[in-house]
């Protein structure tokens, strides 16, 4: 695969990116019931673009353990490309479970309980979801700071689909974190 | 006089909808896990034959320097012959003329990789020098029983059985690698053909020929008997 930067796939999480993105950012104009709503959407968009692009590390991890020397889903080569850490089995596991399956099932978490919310945002239970939102989406942080660390500092590649995951991660934080605002200024509803 | 009017906060559904909400996710998981599952199926990697060899990354010493080898980046056509070694280890010790005969017999056709770990057992500290003169058959530690050298540090390194091996010793001293081949013990001997399946792993004789040893696995698989 000659650039990963072009390819569909990505382009795709991209966009799912730039839409949760936007969701987020148009929430904050809107008052009461509406601009919750709008912002819970745009966290879930982030979380089911966090789930997908877990999903497809996954996908690139079983392909490379069966065609170590170069897969067929991401370039193994050069500055952006997966070989160097999906591909590499010092770093592509934690006790021998891919990061993508990893991902996979941090994001579902993180999608549940956030979509108990927007299925019923005036639910005795909402708030107490909404900090297990927090706690759940915080408990990644260390290991994304791991990752990112490997990437930066150990491999000195980039594998971009490890990144839009790490991105999706960050944009739920932070629309999690835009949540709480909403919860604590009496804005919910 | 105004009357004030109570603010009535919104009540929730009657139903919990945290259930729909599990089903719904439930969904999406298993809808994203058949697709992926059809795009690239999980691989059965293991020690296992059948499977996939567990890949390793580790440095690795030919006769001059210690380097960065991986595992697959080995696969070079020939079958693949994994021995797992501790130069501490007596029967070890004793497998190193054996090693030496297979070799003359079969390195054209096999290629031979020793992986050198160091079992957790009283007496057995292997070092990277004394990794080195195992394979080499140099001087290392002395005979007396004083813990240095090969042979739980019973024997100078030099004198052990067999030529001086030339083939690709890998580092496992900190035992990453026997943790995920599920390493029952020193001596222990795997064959992988030229994808890197395993066709034979010592730890199953239930699948292999009654009494047969690595040596007659490697020319039953070469064509020889």
């Amino acid at each position: 695969m000659a650039n990963p930067l072009a390819d569909p796939v990505l382009l795709f999480f991209i966009a799912g990116l730039l839409a949760s993105g936007y969701l987020l950012a148009s929430s904050r104009s809107k008052d009461g019931v509406d601009g919750t709503n709008r912002m819970l959407e745009g966290t879930l968009a982030f979380s089911i673009t966090g789930l997908l692009s877990s999903a497809w590390t996954w996908v690139i991890y079983n392909d490379m353990v069966r065609n170590p020397l170069g897969g067929e889903f991401c370039a193994t080569e050069g500055l952006v490309q997966c070989g160097s850490v999906i591909g590499d089995p010092r770093y592509n596991n934690l006790f021998g479970m891919s990061w993508g399956s990893l991902g996979m099932a941090a994001f579902t978490a993180l999608f549940f309980v956030v979509l108990c919310i927007r299925m019923d945002i005036h639910a005795k239970w909402a708030p107490k979801y909404l900090d297990y939102a927090w706690w759940l989406g915080l408990a990644g942080v260390p290991f994304l700071l791991l990752l990112i660390g490997i990437e930066v500092l150990v491999v000195q590649h980039i594998c971009p689909f490890c990144t839009a995951a790490h991105l999706a991660l960050i944009g739920y934080l932070a629309a999690v974190i835009m949540l709480r605002q909403r919860r604590e200024a009496n804005a919910w509803h | 006089m105004a009357r004030r009017r109570a603010r009535i906060e919104p009540q929730g559904k009657d139903e919990d909808v945290r259930l729909m909400a599990g089903m719904i996710t439930a969904g999406v998981v298993t809808i994203v896990l058949i697709a992926s599952m059809l795009i690239a199926p999980p691989a059965d990697v293991g020690p296992e034959e059948g499977s996939l060899a567990p890949d390793f990354v580790a440095d690795a010493y030919t006769g001059s320097t210690w380097e960065e080898v991986r595992l697959s980046e080995l696969y070079d056509g020939r079958l693949i012959y994994i021995n797992f070694l501790d130069t501490d280890c007596p029967y070890c010790w004793e497998e190193g003329e054996e090693l030496s005969q297979m070799h003359e017999a079969f390195k054209d056709d096999v290629r031979f990789i020793n992986v050198m770990v160091s079992l957790e057992i009283s007496g057995h500290d292997s070092s990277r020098a004394e990794v080195e003169a195992f394979r080499d058959k140099t001087s290392f530690g002395d005979n007396e029983n004083n813990g240095d050298g090969c042979y739980s540090g019973r024997k100078n390194c030099a004198e052990r059985p067999g030529d001086p091996h030339t083939w690709t010793y890998v580092d496992d001293l900190s035992n990453s690698i026997a943790k995920d081949w599920d390493l029952p013990g020193t001596p222990f001997s795997v064959i992988l053909d030229s994808s890197g399946t395993v066709i034979w792993n010592q730890a199953q004789p239930e699948n292999h020929p009654s009494g047969e040893d690595v040596g007659n696995a490697l020319a039953r698989f070469l064509g020889g008997n």
